[in-house]
């Protein structure tokens, strides 16, 4: 065996370096990656990929009885179309609703002082419903027919 | 009798049982209430219409499995059917994933054998709402092995009303992943067992699960690459253990020789890239085993030299080999309809046969919300209680969520595979909400208001009591949402439309049968039809004749010279009918009825595929719009497109029809224009049958005249 191990420095020579694995170079610890799993969440369902492949505007436009365009903000009549930022705005609301459950569940440890977890509370409370009733207008707006 | 001053209070029934008989009794109403629940909200157009077979896949599907019933396994299995992609043929038995035609065809011959007559249509209808209460149960089992029978329950619940599922899974809809979903959940659920248990006897179970997998549906490859991922992820967190290493071989060696006994499978496990990670991560398995052994057998001195050694060897080694095969072809590449998930833009550039089929879209935020609702919000809840307590079984779920959120974004189809992932995590999360608020409820009235003061929670019950009722509040709008999504999307058999008529009764339209019945029953034995692919398997199944394209879309080449036929004028147009035997065409038009879906609304992409091989050439797609680049019917339209023979075909005598009231005639309902072309007539075809709406038009086509002109 130790001959085999010789035979390539017949031909090289060693140089003189001094390498080390980086000391801040460690594993992730589980939170952190579940805030990268967050991030692409948040990124996916907003629609990404359509925005890459298909590229829509982000903002769409239509003509009024005047001549003026008006800005449109949700492609309609459409469940498979997005314009980019009606994408982003619903897929921020996905994460801040489930985030806000995220929330409600830190506020349960006795040592809190009793401000912080009554404010902890009713941001949870308000994510949690701001973003569901606003997802579901959303949705209205988009199609006119939701839930009739 | 007398009574001896004893007081008897006759306890209820439900209280004298013990309190793991009533647990019992409880689990087992609410799965089988699911259970039901999931079969029956798949009815609906059962209900409305009838018992039909919907859309058309399902029609292949039914019509093997037919064949199959009637003919016995070994004919099914050496199938070459030659009425399809005339004049080529097309191996059935080699080229279908048998599982679903075997899985209806065994249930009927149980039921014939029970003498239950209940006809091979039928039990293809409600094959798919079958399976889905099955699935029901699987994602209790695989829920509760992840976190406890409470999330089980919630997730049972849960998927039984998803319309991410429910959309391919309806009564009617005979396709693949009406099984599929089953089969890779079970298969999951074993997996998990044999991690847990590091016993072969699971191992071998998930191994025969594998093998029914492999046999439902293409996706398998999901469950082929995301098992390895899953030991990697276990080896990168040092979680890898014998029990692992048991279990990975096991499934990877027995599951790898089942699934080579399917003919579309083949050889294809050791030698095309898709399988590639589970042949490499099985190998790094046993090193990986190796070297723990020899670490605890060695000195740390000699082993850190044997250690490298090893490592340096064996990835030099790998990549040469890997570079070898690779460059030569024995491994083949990733294939077109896989690559493209990892290069979504690969399809758009390259394949217009994948670009253009609507369930290939990326997929849009609405589209998450219309099919998953309040599942998106608790899915971060779910991952999030999956993160702060890991295990190996949790981490296989972080990563099935992770990988499938990314692949239904790519893919609009592949949400199917999301909403069990969801709903597991789902249930997860509002389990575990639920429990801890639960457990803040003060039920009992004794010392209340000294007990707020003593501690800095602040009205610990009242938020509780809160919580849950919003939590409940969310539940019921799920459960509207689902229904109502099930109803008006999910439940059209698309081939029987309805509409409502300006004085509110139904109108049914049901021309396709009708054309079809037709083609069936007035045109020769050995007559040959020609359409666009999409109707193919809807002529085979419905109207029994040859056709020369059909949805496998397995041949381009063929494809786009039934494209070109369609987009050339009469005169070139009756020289490929006849160099490919035509005798009828047949095409879907929507302007009279203002059905969106016909013929010229695709015509683009009968261009763009016609265009794309080498005969083709002179087709290009700028020859059929205006010269300000708009695609219009009307007078402004594009002469090459007024003259075509799609155009023909679909206009034909439209030029003296009145559709709407205070439009000229001729006025098409879809493209909301009159069209351009009115009073022309056919050289080459001759009208054989148009439907009583107008929805299909079929012609013959001439035969060559007798004399030289």
């Amino acid at each position: 065996m130790e001959i085999a191990y010789s035979l390539p420095f017949a031909v090289l020579e060693i140089p003189n370096l001094k390498l080390k694995r980086p000391s801040w170079l460690h594993q992730p610890s589980a939170m952190v990656m579940y805030s990268l799993v967050l991030a692409s969440y948040f990124l996916v369902c907003g629609g990404i990929i359509y925005d890459v492949i298909v590229e829509p505007p982000s903002i769409g436009s239509t003509v009024d009885e005047h001549g003026h365009s008006k800005p449109v903000a949700f492609m309609p009549y459409r469940v498979n179309g997005q314009y980019i930022m009606e994408g982003l705005a619903s897929s921020f609301l996905f994460t801040i609703g489930g985030l806000g459950f995220v929330v409600l569940d830190q506020t349960h440890n006795p040592s809190t002082p009793r401000l912080n977890r009554i404010l902890l509370i009713s941001v949870g409370f308000v994510c949690i419903l701001v973003s569901f009733f606003t997802c579901w207008v959303f949705m209205r707006m988009k199609l006119p027919g939701y839930l009739q | 009798m007398s009574s001896t001053g004893v007081q008897y209070k006759k306890k209820g029934w439900l209280i004298q049982m013990s309190p793991e008989k009533q647990d019992t009794l409880l689990k087992m109403l609410i799965l089988s209430m699911a259970a039901i629940l999931s079969f029956s909200t798949r009815l609906f157009s059962v209900l409305r219409f009838e018992s039909v077979i919907h859309e058309f896949d399902p029609y292949f599907n039914y019509r093997t499995t037919r064949f199959l019933a009637e003919e016995g396994f070994y004919s099914f299995h050496n199938w070459f059917d030659d009425r399809a992609w005339y004049p080529l043929g097309r191996i059935i038995g080699g080229t279908i994933y048998p599982g679903l035609m075997i899985t209806s065809a065994t249930i009927y011959r149980v039921l014939r054998f029970l003498n239950i007559p209940i006809d091979v249509r039928n039990v293809c209808v409600f094959l798919a709402p079958l399976f889905s209460s099955l699935t029901t149960i699987v994602t209790y089992l695989l829920t509760k092995e992840l976190k406890d029978a409470g999330s089980g329950l919630v997730a049972a619940a849960m998927i039984s009303i998803v319309p991410g599922y429910i959309s391919r899974s309806v009564a009617g809809s005979y396709d693949n992943e009406g099984i599929a979903i089953f089969c890779m959940l079970l298969t999951y659920y074993l997996w998990i067992k044999a991690v847990k248990s590091g016993t072969i006897y699971w191992g071998a179970l998930c191994a025969i699960a594998y093998f029914y997998m492999v046999s439902s549906w293409g996706g398998y490859v999901f469950l082929i690459n995301l098992i390895p991922l899953h030991v990697i992820a276990l080896m990168i967190t040092g979680r890898f253990s014998h029990r692992i290493y048991i279990a990975y071989s096991t499934v990877y060696c027995l599951g790898t020789m089942l699934s080579m006994q399917i003919s579309f499978v083949g050889f294809q496990p050791v030698q095309s890239s898709e399988h590639m990670a589970a042949l490499g991560v099985f190998g790094l398995c046993q090193l990986h085993a190796f070297v723990d052994y020899v670490r605890s057998r060695l000195p740390k001195e000699h082993f850190e030299v044997l250690f490298k050694t090893v490592i340096f060897l064996t990835a030099g080694l790998s990549a040469l080999v890997g570079g070898v095969l690779t460059v030569t072809g024995k491994i083949s590449p990733w294939t077109g309809r896989f690559y493209s998930l990892l290069d979504p833009s690969y399809a758009k550039n390259n394949i217009p046969i994948i670009a253009s089929v609507s369930e290939h879209q990326p997929t849009s935020w609405s589209s998450f919300y219309f099919d998953l609702q309040l599942l998106v919000f608790m899915f971060p809840v779910g991952l999030y209680f999956c993160f702060s307590k890991l295990t190996d079984a949790n981490i296989f779920i972080i990563l099935y969520g992770v990988t499938s959120i990314y692949f239904a974004g790519v893919m609009v189809r592949l949400m199917l595979v999301l909403a069990p992932v969801m709903c597991i995590l789902a249930g997860i999360g509002v389990s575990s909400m639920m429990t801890t608020y639960a457990k803040q409820l003060d039920v009992s009235q004794q010392d209340r208001k000294t007990k707020r003061f003593e501690s800095n929670f602040f009205m610990k019950s009242e938020v509780a009591w809160t919580f849950l009722t919003v939590m409940m509040a969310l539940l019921v709008t799920y459960t509207f949402h689902c229904t109502w999504v099930t109803s008006e999307a999910y439940s059209s058999p698309s081939i029987v439309l309805s509409a409502r008529s300006h004085d509110g009764s139904r109108i049914i339209f049901d021309d396709f049968r009708e054309a079809y019945y037709w083609l069936r029953q007035n045109t020769p034995e050995d007559a040959k039809v020609m359409s666009w692919w999409d109707y193919g398997y809807q002529i085979t199944a419905m109207a029994n004749r040859t056709i020369l394209v059909d949805n496998n879309t397995w041949n381009n080449t063929h494809i786009s010279r039934v494209g070109q036929a369609m987009a050339s004028s009469e005169e070139k147009a009756y020289e490929i009918m006849r160099e490919l035997d035509v005798d009828y065409v047949l095409v879907i038009f929507g302007g009279l009825t203002g059905y969106s879906s016909d013929d010229i609304n695709k015509f683009l992409w009968m261009v763009r595929i016609g265009g794309s091989t080498d005969r083709g050439r002179h087709i290009k797609e700028q020859d059929y719009y205006t010269p300000s680049g708009e695609f219009r019917i009307d007078r402004e339209g594009s002469p090459i497109l007024l003259n075509c023979l799609m155009y023909k075909m679909c206009y034909y005598r439209f030029g003296s029809v009145y559709t709407e009231a205070g439009k000229p005639p001729g006025y098409d309902r879809v493209r909301n224009a009159e069209i351009g072309n009115k009073d022309f007539e056919l050289d080459v075809l001759e009208e054989a049958y148009t439907t009583e709406h107008w929805l299909v038009r079929i012609y013959k086509v001439k035969k060559l005249p007798n004399r030289g002109v």
